[in-house]
């Protein structure tokens, strides 16, 4: 009987308390991304590589000042990785590996990684020293990329007999 | 006596829920520095210099170009509300309060920043050079200053004209 009524409160209990906290995070954390989280990250990772596509560019250009919002960019969008990351969001279009929830402390790093090699270039691009930022940028795809995507992305296909010629990659119309 | 169980479950299973909301958050909840004023200045510096970016590229007939800069403001502007919680006007803060008085309208003014920059891109992604330019001419306005005007307090006035060096 009384473990009964133990049992009613608890059900009650819970319900108001998941109530409150919804309620207190809903204005605050307004959804930001859509439901799928798949698409999410891919379109931020997208931007990634869009970004420092331009930067690559703009290095080759010697406008290297403006390699910094570029790479300020990144900075930004590393702190949102690991939250489009949720467990279970494993679909046959993603690439990532199971490990990145197997050892999530390490993933969480490797985004961290990015954001501090992101804001390395834009300081040195900001300081407008091309041999930095040439150094930096020169290491940045095994640093900043790579730590993450090695562990923690199923490596694109096999190269195929020569690729057709695509076009530099750029950002899909939505 | 039954009440009093009642009461011991409602404590417990509140317990219990907030814990498990407390984890379930716990993993986005790293995505800022703890400092809402210095974050969203953050963001909005970026938004400010791939705006700046953007500009600079249209005049030089790079419309193409643009897309990469356009992305990124409105990726940017999905994150603006999570960088205002209610409390965060601090006198480094440039926030009128307005924005916890009209949230609803706060909300669509940075959903309407991301739309048009969305729009911006995806004329960019076309090569649209007409449509690209017409959309820049009118984003300060119709982008920035929508939410600006309303919702943050307007720079000093203009100091008198510098001696030209």
């Amino acid at each position: 009987m009384q473990r009964r009524h133990v049992k009613t409160g608890v059900v009650l209990g819970s319900l108001v308390a998941l109530a409150l906290a919804s309620s207190a995070t809903g204005q605050s954390m307004a959804k930001i991304w859509t439901s799928d989280a798949v698409a999410d990250r891919q379109r931020l990772m997208k931007l990634n590589g869009a970004s420092w596509a331009d930067a690559q560019a703009k290095l080759k250009a010697g406008n290297i000042e403006a390699i910094a919002v570029n790479a300020e960019t990144m900075a930004l969008t590393s702190t949102q990785i690991a939250a489009l990351f949720p467990e279970g969001s494993l679909t046959d279009k993603s690439k990532a590996k199971p490990e990145i929830w197997q050892k999530w402390a390490e993933f969480e790093a490797a985004a961290k990684n990015m954001g501090a090699q992101a804001e390395k270039l834009r300081d040195a691009a900001r300081s407008k020293d091309q041999a930095a930022t040439e150094a930096v940028a020169k290491e940045f795809g095994r640093q900043a990329c790579g730590t993450c995507h090695q562990p923690f992305r199923v490596p694109p296909p096999q190269q195929q007999q020569p690729p057709p010629p695509s076009p530099p990659q750029q950002l899909q119309p939505r | 006596m039954e009440l009093r169980h009642v009461r011991t479950g409602v404590i417990l299973g509140s317990l219990v829920a907030l814990a498990v909301v407390g984890c379930a958050t716990g993993k986005t909840a790293t995505m800022g520095s703890g400092d809402p004023v210095a974050d969203r200045q953050r963001l909005m510096k970026n938004n400010g210099a791939n705006w700046a970016e953007i500009q600079n590229k249209v005049k030089a007939g790079n419309v193409e170009g643009v897309a990469v800069n356009a992305e990124a403001l409105a990726l940017h502007a999905q994150r603006i509300m999570l960088l205002f919680p209610e409390g965060s006007l601090t006198d480094k803060s440039k926030a009128k309060p307005d924005i916890w008085q009209k949230w609803p309208e706060f909300q669509a003014a940075a959903k309407n920043f991301e739309n048009r920059a969305g729009t911006l891109r995806d004329q960019s992604v076309a090569k649209d050079a007409a449509a690209v330019t017409a959309t820049v001419a009118t984003f300060g306005r119709d982008a920035c200053g929508a939410c600006h005007t309303p919702f943050r307090v307007p720079p000093p006035p203009q100091q008198p004209a510098a001696p030209r060096s």
